[in-house]
């Protein structure tokens, strides 16, 4: 086991160095006058020249990165060029709200989707047909479309949520119920599909095997045999998705996000990506690849712990 | 191959969903390629005064903030998203299905390549690596799409590679090999055939998402705006939502519309896929089917000899049916009458598809979905079981009527200690603690002669033997101390050498806890072994029944002669059996 | 200065920021104390939170919250004593003197004096604000004693009273000059202080009263917060959560949307909406040289037309970049061209430009109407327009580089034509890229520069004529801006600025 996850770990490793790199060269060759960006148009040419020296951008690309690096790893990833906050500072304090985003709408969707796909794989027939429907419609709608039906309704007419903003969750649980729930609904209706598919065709084919028979004839009451022995056995491929579907809820938050005005690093990621800010844009990556590398050893783990044969490869 | 491709082709025209799907989407494509026929204006003629209006004459879907009509815009915009979602498809495609196949087939490098390359590009969030090159690379949507399809080629990777991994082995392709085909030849003609279904239903899914996409980011405002787009149109209407709510419905109803059409042409695919690999597909009536007639036919009944127990088990004129796709039902037991008294150990003895193991599931309640029982009852200790809800099945199974399966290996769950499938049902049925159901269980283990019994506890289904395996199946079915036991062919599936011991193993169980049992066999050795009473089942029905000794001593049915005589000796090679079919099958899929 | 209103993000408005001015005063009559909370919306964040990196124009509120400047503005734009208690000019209006309040001090325990102030001005004309050329003329800030600052000019500015009551004259403790933490923990004397804990940067400002402020009639209430609202959906689902008290309206379009939440909009017009057209010399389009042809762009534009569909309406028709306060607004001259497309054909024909091409940049999800009316419009006399886009970011660098011939945009109308000229048309203009020369706007800029206020007054006049016709922009209509409220706070809109002025915000009455 042990080295199972030293072996993950080291991988993860590479994997985040080598997206940092990539990263990294992709945006200096965006090119444009960061400089002037950052003095605006009335800064004379001195300026800018000391401006860029000043940001180290008159040094070779591959020692920029090299810097960067070591900074990185000792936890320094510099100041924004935009906004001169330290970057470690703009992360950590938006980081932990995002993660309650799309953490949350993982939770609700894998719940949500077990349901469905329970349900389709049991009973079947119109039942069945029912839930593929409203699947493919989740998947379908785009997720702001929904946010903004859900704000419209639920938070302005029946005045139920906040429509914006966010309250911290030590600070005020009920605060921040209302504040989250409307987005963390708007973004799990998306990947509730996919799982649900997944859960329901290894449900059926996991409901047709001779050992389903045993545990009935055992007398075991039939939720049990469902939820506590199928479900198990069947759950792999839906929690493979469900890893999948965590990292493109990532993405969902950058527009969920916008809409709701919620300070979380989806927020950032338009802005920086799109000024430039390189050191800011070099922390979201990171981070970013870090919590992907994390939730799938995580991922791993959980399908070792469900599936013994797993833990041996 | 080819017949089965156009079968499916033309199964799936006749899905609903399938050509409803399938329709929408050639008309999609249609009014990209005809738009400039079918629009009514030009899509970028802007027109102060009547921005934002609404559905009117001249403009059936309104105008947009710029006063372009929106019609026309949103038939010009479908040529925008038809060619990107083609881009996308295409280098997602080639280059997924390409490296799955190399990676498959050649296996060593290739695979670590293609697997370390696939976690790569699978851990980065897709919109923000497009933001970033949207950033870089300017506003052009083909140059972010192309990107997209580099980044969702893994999931046709991985299709196409596990397709293909599992092929490599397969025998057909090491005669290939052997009778001197080239590898590309190989890989052309039979690993792609493999592979082409799965690849088909994801491109469906793929192009859905490739959709989804694209509009996103026109939505986000990183499109050209000079190009009519669906993204581009959402975002005008949601920037005017407050003043024209109308505009956001349209793009909306394109890009779902696309969209679901595409998910459940996949679908479709899917479920028609299954149809042609699988079983047909089983209807679960819960009701009787009406309109059975069952005939009767007579039995050969020799006389009884002293029977002691009291009566546990008594079927009356049982017959079992399944449901077939065009609503008929199909018997596969008929009029089947026996009895199985206390401490009494009644054989059913019969070929396979006779319907002996059809009748002890029936017993049980536990037929494969699309089975009932059509007519007769079956009473046990009084009550008919026929008629009882599932509740009260399950309390009856495992604790009253116990079931010892054929295959060990496939009736444990895998995914628990074997310890913890002894203790679960025993906890159920008998409330007993956590502590003294694992000591009862190793009692048991001890008791069926397994030589470990703390390991076998703690140990998964897949660390132990076949033989060790049906030992513990064995154990399980007692421990709730059963009055009747339904085995079927319990041995079957062991080893000759541990049969004996497993058929040892159940008589001593059976005569210390005086069970009844219903055994279903097709050996007249563990009849002779082991019952008291056997009835001789064919084609679904009983053609004689009585005590062993007498059966066994003058068989009066042909058919009996026929068995007893189709027992190796030194006689020669029989011919077919009288009255049955050489394949012996009531239908398919159904097992004896 | 391009001036941030709903038509450019965070990025553009961080670097630009706008300037006004006036005369009269005007102290809003208040209870004095502070007590209660209020939050208002903003469009951007701070572009720094030291002094000398400070932006203005959408900025303001949340630079006032913390510092305060040396010189106030009243709504109509009069300047008002505040850190400054008097001034004067010398004969040459090159040196100013003002006398200075010695009894404040910053809200780290330092003293405000003249010494302080002085060093502040350096440092704002040296620093990186957006608009610290204000202070480009500048030679020279110092100390004659602890309460007098004297300020010395290499040439007359006659806005400078009113950069002084901007970012120019933020006043930051010296002690604080050059703290780590400078750019996000503001050290000022203004009448809040910000609460680093409870802020969420880039989001939302929490701020607490400071309770050695020496204006306490000014400070209103004892907790403000100040919320980053972006998109104009978020700000009207704000508004109709009752999340906040006041905001400027991004999007004018969803005037209706915030009335029927109850707010209620106050209005006032800032900016001129048109083409600016900035190659009169003809280098990259040779057509545009021709005063002929520029005026036929203004004849084939329906501005009626352009003023609906971009603005539903919420303006004013014009012809001319001097709003109607100026000295030099003309009636005449403000209507000065009709809708004519018959008569822009005629022009162009004379001109010897019957047809021809110009590329001009589009910035995805800004004036996308009007740069497709304005095609259509061009189009229907002769002149093909084809656009290229442009990331939001790049666009000022763009157009300040010279690389296109003209441009949809909007840019502040400054009350002094000092500013406007010095910002639009005199040789060395901001946006003058092409660095077209024109003697006639030199020298009557001179004289607005040198001359008594009544002959400044008249050259404006003439400017404001001369421009207009010989079609040196293409303005569409001046535009309305908005600013919504509830019935807790009541609102000036400042003459010249994006947003009222926090000063003069206060609690509404009843």
């Amino acid at each position: 086991m042990l080295r199972f996850v030293l072996r993950r770990l080291a991988s993860g490793v590479v994997l985040i160095v080598v997206i940092t790199a990539a990263t990294f060269f992709l945006l200096h060759a965006a090119g444009g006058n960061v400089a002037r960006r950052v003095l605006g148009q009335e800064a004379t040419e001195d300026t800018v020249v000391q401006k860029t020296h000043e940001l180290g951008l008159d040094r070779p690309v591959l020692t920029q990165f090299g810097d960067w690096l070591s900074h990185a790893v000792h936890g320094d990833f510099g100041t924004s060029w935009f906004t001169s906050q330290p970057v470690s500072e703009a992360i950590t304090s938006r980081l932990q709200v995002t993660l309650e985003l799309v953490i949350g709408a993982t939770l609700v969707s894998g719940i949500v989707a077990v349901a469905l796909g329970v349900l389709a794989a049991t009973r079947r027939g119109w039942i069945d047909r029912l839930v593929q429907l409203l699947a493919v419609l989740g998947f379908a709608i785009p997720n702001f479309l929904v946010a903004l039906a859900l704000v419209t309704v639920f938070a302005i007419q029946l005045k139920l949520f906040k429509p914006t903003g966010y309250a911290d969750l030590a600070d005020d649980p009920a605060g921040w119920l209302a504040t989250v729930t409307l987005p963390i609904i708007a973004l799990s209706i998306g990947s509730i599909a996919g799982v649900a598919q997944q859960i329901r065709g290894s449900m059926i084919d996991a409901l047709d095997r001779d050992y389903v028979r045993t545990l009935r004839s055992r007398g075991l009451p039939e939720s049990r045999v469902v939820y506590k022995h199928v479900l198990r056995n069947a759950s792999g491929p839906g929690l493979a998705m469900l890893a999948i579907q965590f990292v493109g809820l990532l993405g969902g938050a950058v527009i969920i996000e916008q809409i709701f005005a919620i300070p979380g690093l989806g927020q950032v990621s338009v802005g920086a990506t799109s000024q430039g800010d390189v050191p800011l844009v070099m922390g979201l990556v990171l981070v970013t690849a870090v919590v992907v590398v994390t939730v799938n050893l995580v991922v791993d783990l959980l399908q070792g712990f469900l599936n013994p044969k797993v833990r041996l490869s | 191959m080819t017949a089965t491709r156009s079968g499916l082709w033309r199964r799936l025209l006749k899905n609903p969903t399938g050509i409803g799907s399938l329709l929408f989407l050639v008309l999609v494509v249609l009014s990209a390629v005809f738009a400039p026929l079918l629009a009514p204006h030009d899509p970028d003629t802007a027109s102060a005064y009547d921005t934002l209006g609404g559905p009117s004459g001249a403009h059936w879907l309104g105008n947009d903030s710029s006063g372009h009509d929106v019609l026309s815009r949103l038939l010009f915009a479908t040529r925008l998203s038809v060619t990107l979602t083609a881009e996308t498809l295409l280098i997602a495609a080639v280059l997924g299905i390409v490296a799955g196949l190399v990676a498959g087939y050649y296996g060593k490098v290739f695979e670590t390549v293609g697997t370390a390359t696939t976690s790569l590009l699978q851990a980065l969030p897709a919109i923000v690596v497009l933001l970033a090159v949207k950033s870089v690379l300017g506003p052009s949507d083909f140059v972010a799409m192309a990107v997209f399809g580099v980044l969702i080629a893994p999931a046709f990777y991985r299709v196409v590679y596990s397709a293909v991994s599992a092929v490599r082995g397969e025998l057909y392709v090491d005669a290939a090999r052997v009778s001197g085909l080239s590898d590309p030849r190989i890989i052309t003609r039979h690993v792609l055939t493999v592979v082409r279904a799965p690849a088909i239903i994801l491109a469906a899914n793929i192009a859905g998402i490739a959709v989804a996409i694209s509009a996103g980011l026109d939505f986000l405002g990183l499109g050209d705006p000079s190009i009519p787009s669906w993204g581009g149109m959402l975002n005008d209407g949601f920037t005017n939502i407050f003043t024209q709510p109308l505009l956001v419905l349209w793009p909306s109803l394109a890009i779902g519309l696309t969209c679901v059409a595409f998910a459940l042409l996949g679908n479709a695919l899917r479920d028609e896929l299954e149809r042609v690999d699988g079983a047909p597909t089983r209807r679960r009536g819960k009701k009787r089917p009406a309109g059975v007639t069952v005939q009767s036919a007579p039995v050969i009944v020799h006389d009884d000899d002293v029977r002691t127990g009291t009566e546990l088990l008594s079927v009356r004129h049982l017959s079992v049916g399944y449901g077939l796709p065009d609503g008929s039902v199909k018997t596969v037991v008929e009029d089947v009458a026996l009895t199985v008294r206390r401490g009494e150990v009644h054989g059913l003895i019969g070929e396979s598809g006779s319907g002996k193991t059809q009748t002890a599931f029936s017993i049980l309640r536990l037929l494969p979905s699309g089975g009932q029982i059509v007519a007769g009852s079956i009473t046990f200790e009084g009550k008919d079981l026929a008629g009882l809800s599932a509740k009260e099945m399950a309390a009856i199974r495992g604790k009253r009527i116990a079931y010892i399966p054929q295959e060990p290996m496939s009736n444990l769950d895998p995914s628990f200690t074997i310890g913890s499938q002894l203790t679960e049902p025993m906890r159920i049925h008998l409330g007993l603690s956590k502590a003294a159901a694992k000591a009862r269980a190793l009692e048991l283990l001890a008791r069926v002669g397994i030589p470990q019994p703390e390991r076998t506890f703690a140990a998964y289904p897949h660390e132990v033997s076949g033989g060790m395996a049906q030992r513990v199946l064995i154990a399980g079915a007692v421990s709730c101390d059963p009055e009747l036991l339904i085995a079927d062919e319990p041995t079957t599936a062991l080893d000759v050498t541990v049969q004996a011991e497993v058929l040892d193993l159940l008589r001593d169980l059976q005569r210390e806890r005086q069970l009844g049992v219903l055994l279903v066999t097709h050996n007249f050795g563990v009849v002779a072994d082991l019952c008291d009473r056997v009835s001789v089942m064919r084609s679904g029905r009983i053609v004689e029944t009585g005590p062993v000794r007498s059966i066994f001593a003058d068989p009066r049915h042909e058919y009996t002669r026929s068995l007893f005589d189709s027992v190796l000796s030194d006689t020669e090679a029989r011919g077919a059996l009288p009255g049955v079919t050489s394949s012996g099958t009531l239908g398919e899929g159904v097992t004896a | 200065m391009i001036r941030s209103s709903r038509l450019f993000t965070v990025a553009l408005v961080a670097g630009l920021g706008l300037a006004g001015c006036g005369g009269g005063s005007s102290s809003a009559t208040s209870s004095g104390g502070a007590a209660g909370s209020v939050v208002l919306g903003s469009l951007v964040q701070p572009t720094s939170y030291a002094a000398n990196g400070a932006g203005w124009a959408n900025e303001a509120l949340l630079q006032q919250a913390v510092y305060d400047s040396l010189l106030h503005a009243d709504p109509d734009g009069k300047i008002v004593p505040w850190l400054a208690t008097e001034w004067s000019w010398n004969d040459t209006k090159t040196v100013l003197t003002l006398k200075l309040r010695t009894d404040v001090t910053f809200t780290d325990g330092t003293k405000f004096d003249a010494d302080a102030a002085a060093q502040n001005l350096l440092r704002f004309r040296d620093g990186t604000a957006p608009n610290k050329s204000f202070l480009a003329a500048m030679t020279d800030a110092k100390a004659v004693d602890a309460g007098t600052l004297q300020i010395t000019l290499k040439e007359p500015d006659p806005a400078l009273l009113t950069y002084l009551t901007q970012a120019a004259g933020l006043m930051e403790s010296p002690k604080h000059f050059g703290a780590a933490d400078e750019k996000t923990n503001p050290v000022g004397t203004g009448p809040y202080v910000l609460d680093t804990g409870k802020t969420v940067v880039g989001s939302s400002y929490v701020y607490t009263a400071n309770p050695n402020y020496f204006a306490k009639d000014k400070q209103h209430w004892k907790n403000l917060t100040i919320k980053v609202i972006s998109t104009p959906a978020t700000e009207v689902n704000a508004i109709k959560g009752g999340q906040i008290d006041g905001m400027n309206v991004i999007d004018s379009s969803t005037v209706a949307q915030i009335k029927g939440a109850g707010y209620t909009v106050v209005d006032h017009e800032l900016d001129w909406s048109g083409l600016a057209i900035f190659d009169r010399g003809g280098k990259l389009v040779p057509a545009l040289k021709e005063p002929k042809v520029r005026q036929a762009i203004s004849y084939a534009v329906d501005r009626a037309g352009m003023l609906k569909a971009a603005a539903q309406g919420n303006g004013t028709v014009t012809s001319s970049v001097f709003p109607t306060y100026s000295p030099g607004f003309d009636p005449a001259v403000d209507q000065y061209y009709t809708y004519d497309a018959a008569k822009a054909k005629q022009l162009l024909a004379e001109a010897g430009y019957p047809s021809f091409t110009m590329t001009l940049p589009q910035v995805t999800g800004f004036g996308q109407v009007q740069n497709d009316l304005l095609k259509q419009y061009l189009g229907a006399v002769g002149i093909t327009v084809k656009y290229v886009t442009v990331p939001v970011n790049n666009i000022i660098t763009d157009l300040l580089a010279g690389k296109y011939p003209a441009a949809n945009f909007q840019l502040q109308e400054d009350p002094t034509a000092w500013q406007e000229a010095n910002f639009l048309l005199t040789t060395n203009a901001t946006f003058n890229p092409f660095k077209v020369a024109d003697p006639t706007v030199d020298g009557l800029v001179k004289t607005i520069q040198t001359g008594s206020d009544a002959e400044a007054a008249a050259a404006t006049k003439e400017l404001n004529k001369y421009v207009t016709e010989q079609g040196f922009m293409a303005p569409y209509y001046r535009l309305k801006g908005f600013w919504a409220q509830n019935g807790k706070i009541s609102a000036h809109p400042q003459v010249g600025n994006a947003t009222p002025y926090l000063y003069n915000i206060t609690p509404a009455k009843g």
